[in-house]
């Protein structure tokens, strides 16, 4: 009887330590994701990050030198999409994550470009390497880096930036220019300075390619009437109108066109575009706007095997489709994050800038792949060479990939009026 | 000759009628503001958030509840903007009554609190929008404008009158217009201040929600227009003179029409810029305002 009564016990021990015994010896990996919740680009890198993080997880975690470890997503909002407040704000949130949530690895932001650029001396400081996925796309983050190798190497993006996307835009515009005809462009941009300087840098650019910009309008944040500016655009016979805006009120501006049946294409950057509720929110009337989001696998398409794998397990987790912007790359910093450290088989810092430096995988969006010089993610037209953009129209109530060509699913539609 | 002429022509035609639209805009989003000021003497900084809460919660009624009939869910917006405009004044703004600053800071603190609730409780996003009334543009004139602007117009013009009305020949009205001529001889009358003031908020808070039926199918229901709207509305008041609704109507025409000058002959970043200008130079001209009839700057907001 008492052989049976301790065998029992036994039998419980077993049952009920052993498996906290197992968890309990890893610590698990902090990755700590400094970001503007209150945001499209924050949210939705959120959940990217949490969606890979699970997926992770599920399946044993990290594999460290032979030890499995979990990790752990420790979110911050830093607010530096909001008007007014200081950059020094997102730094204290990126130092709170370092310090009191004890992150080993930062993914994710700050989200806008000067406090992105602002938190590269502090994890140079605290020797932190960040992937940064969401909201900068000024390339003095990738020069910086380039410039002093020492003291950022710590900083990576797998997320595109100004001149590859404008180098998107100017193929798809040379393109219209032979199959259509098109050559006069009209840019509408919002008062802030990465829509500004996108308007001056389309501008130039297309002056160069013997566009005729035919005006630039700059438009205060929180405008919701444009009807000067599309009339305008509509007398001076614009054929593109060439648009850079983050705020929500756009959407206005896209309603306005249609309304106007105006004989032009609306093509650009467009945080109100992005979305998949923003078919919904305008009524239809933001049909044949051409949006760039940046990375693809931010909509429905396939870029890779793994894309609409991606899509369907966001969309099993958080309901919707990936949303904008924001989305593919954070969930893929994750990964990229994952394999470099079982690569490097240690968290610690030097090597796993190693590993994320000879890093070459199929990911979501293309073969993942760092510049060396720069840790800027290599952009390519082909997802066998490299990262690939996002570039969609809005047909039918849908995203449709349609640049660059090896992977567009759909051609470019113009609307009804303008044949 | 002739096309250089006809372009000129179709040049004005459009300022003038989207300065008349940007105008009526402009004094819709104010009408509340002046309306609680004019009678409670409250300035109301609550005013871009009651604005905003009437346009969420249509946009709850009609997306969350399906198949929720649109005049309906408007008819409930703002009816519960109305009654939180009074519950603002019965149980908080009563207790400051003639403390302007503590007025201040108490309505600024209520509208912070209900936009970034608002914000906290998921409004975040260019998704929440409301159906315009009617869909489509026409040709006035050679220049195309949209029914819902056409109609912002129209339903303007007859606000302005019913207003004009109800303040005339409207027992309450009359109340409402005593009370803001000389409370002390209104209240001698038996006239009811905390009443006519519950009123007036009530009344106020209605209004800003009336115009956010009006104008967010224009745009999108965002955290940040109730901040824009709030400026616009005090730049508006300041202007025509804090409590006069004929200045109110004057100064939103002469803000709307330099918004739409500087957008066709200068640039269109400006325009923000021309509000905060014309309070400037108010201030420094005619510190009361065009049609104000406080003297001393103290007495202003």
């Amino acid at each position: 009887m008492k052989k049976l009564i301790y065998f029992s016990i036994g039998i419980i021990v077993v049952l009920f330590c052993a498996p906290i015994a197992t968890f309990a010896q890893e610590k698990p990996i902090v990755i700590g994701a400094p970001l503007a919740t209150a945001f499209l680009y924050g949210w939705d890198a959120e959940r990217g990050i949490k969606l890979a993080a699970d997926e992770i997880n599920t399946a044993g975690g990290v594999n460290v030198a032979g030890k499995k470890r979990l990790l752990k997503i420790e979110v911050i909002d830093t607010r530096d999409l909001e008007p007014g407040v200081p950059v020094a704000d997102a730094l204290l949130a990126v130092e709170k994550l370092i310090l009191e949530k004890k992150a080993d690895f930062i993914v994710g932001g700050p989200v806008r470009s000067e406090a992105a650029l602002a938190a590269m001396d502090l994890l140079s400081k605290h020797k932190k390497i960040s992937i940064l996925t969401t909201g900068v796309l000024t390339p003095a983050y990738s020069k910086r880096i380039a410039e002093n190798y020492g003291k950022y190497k710590y900083c990576f993006r797998n997320s595109s930036e100004v001149p590859p996307m404008m180098g998107d835009f100017m193929a798809l515009l040379e393109d219209l220019h032979k199959t259509k005809g098109f050559n006069k462009a009209y840019i509408m941009v919002q008062d802030v300075a990465h829509a500004r300087a996108g308007g001056e840098y389309m501008k130039k650019a297309l002056s160069e390619k013997k566009w005729e910009v035919v005006d630039m309008k700059i438009y205060p944040t929180g405008t919701t009437d444009y009807s000067q500016g599309l009339i305008d655009s509509g007398k001076k016979g614009a054929q593109i109108l060439f648009l850079w805006m983050d705020m929500p009120e756009s959407a206005a501006l896209l309603q306005q066109w249609s309304n106007m049946k105006l004989k032009s294409l609306p093509m650009g950057f467009m945080n109100a575009a992005e979305q998949p509720g923003f078919w919904k929110a305008t009524g239809g009337k933001g049909e044949y706007m051409i949006v760039n989001l940046v990375n693809g696998g931010n909509a429905p398409a396939k870029i890779t095997p793994w894309t609409m794998k991606f899509v369907e397990a966001y969309k099993k987790k958080w309901g919707l489709e990936p949303e904008g912007y924001g989305t593919s790359s954070s969930y893929m910093a994750v990964y990229q994050l994952k394999d470099a450290i079982e690569r490097a088989k240690t968290t610690e810092s030097d090597a796993v800038i190693a590993a994320l430096e000879s890093q070459d995988f199929m990911g979501v969006y293309g073969r993942m792949r760092f510049d060396k010089k720069t840790h800027q993610i290599i952009h390519s037209w082909d997802p066998k060479e490299g990262a690939v953009t996002g570039m969609i129209q809005w047909q039918a109530g849908k995203r449709v990939q349609i640049f660059p060509p090896k992977v567009a699913e759909g051609k470019i539609l113009l609307p009804p009026w303008m044949k | 000759m002739d096309e250089i002429v006809k372009e000129e022509i179709e040049g004005n035609v459009e300022i003038i009628i989207y300065g008349i639209i940007n105008s009526i805009i402009l004094s819709l989003m104010a009408l509340g503001f002046t309306l609680v000021y004019s009678i409670a003497r409250v300035p109301n900084f609550a005013h871009g958030a009651l604005y905003i809460t009437t346009g969420y919660i249509t946009w709850i009624l009609l997306n969350k509840l399906t198949g929720f009939p649109y005049p309906l869910a408007i008819a409930i917006a703002i009816c519960v903007t109305a009654v939180i405009g009074a519950l603002i004044y019965r149980f908080i703004l009563i207790r400051v009554r003639g403390m302007e600053i503590s007025e201040i800071i108490a309505t600024y603190a209520i509208g912070l609190a209900i936009l970034e609730g608002l914000r906290w409780g998921g409004l975040r996003g260019g998704t929440f929008t409301l159906p315009p009334f009617i869909s489509g543009s026409v040709q006035l004139f050679g220049v195309s404008v949209d029914y819902q602007r056409l109609l912002i117009v129209g339903i303007g013009i007859v606000t302005f009158a019913c207003l004009y009305l109800f303040t005339h020949f409207n027992r309450v009205g009359l109340a409402l217009r005593g009370i803001a001529q000389d409370e002390r001889a209104a209240m001698m009358l038996g006239i009811d201040s905390d009443m006519t003031a519950i009123v007036s908020l009530a009344i106020g808070s209605g209004l800003a929600g009336f115009a956010a039926i009006l104008l967010l199918p224009l745009g999108n229901i965002i955290v940040e227009v109730g901040y824009n709207v709030l400026i616009f509305a005090i730049a508006v008041c300041v202007i025509g003179g804090l409590g006069s609704w004929g200045g109110t109507i004057l100064a939103s025409f002469i803000i709307g029409f330099a918004q739409i000058l500087t957008e066709a002959f200068l640039s269109t970043h400006y325009q923000m810029v021309v509000a905060l200008f014309a309070i400037i130079i108010t201030l420094l001209i005619k510190p009361s305002g065009i049609f104000g009839k406080q003297k001393e700057l103290e007495e202003r907001v």
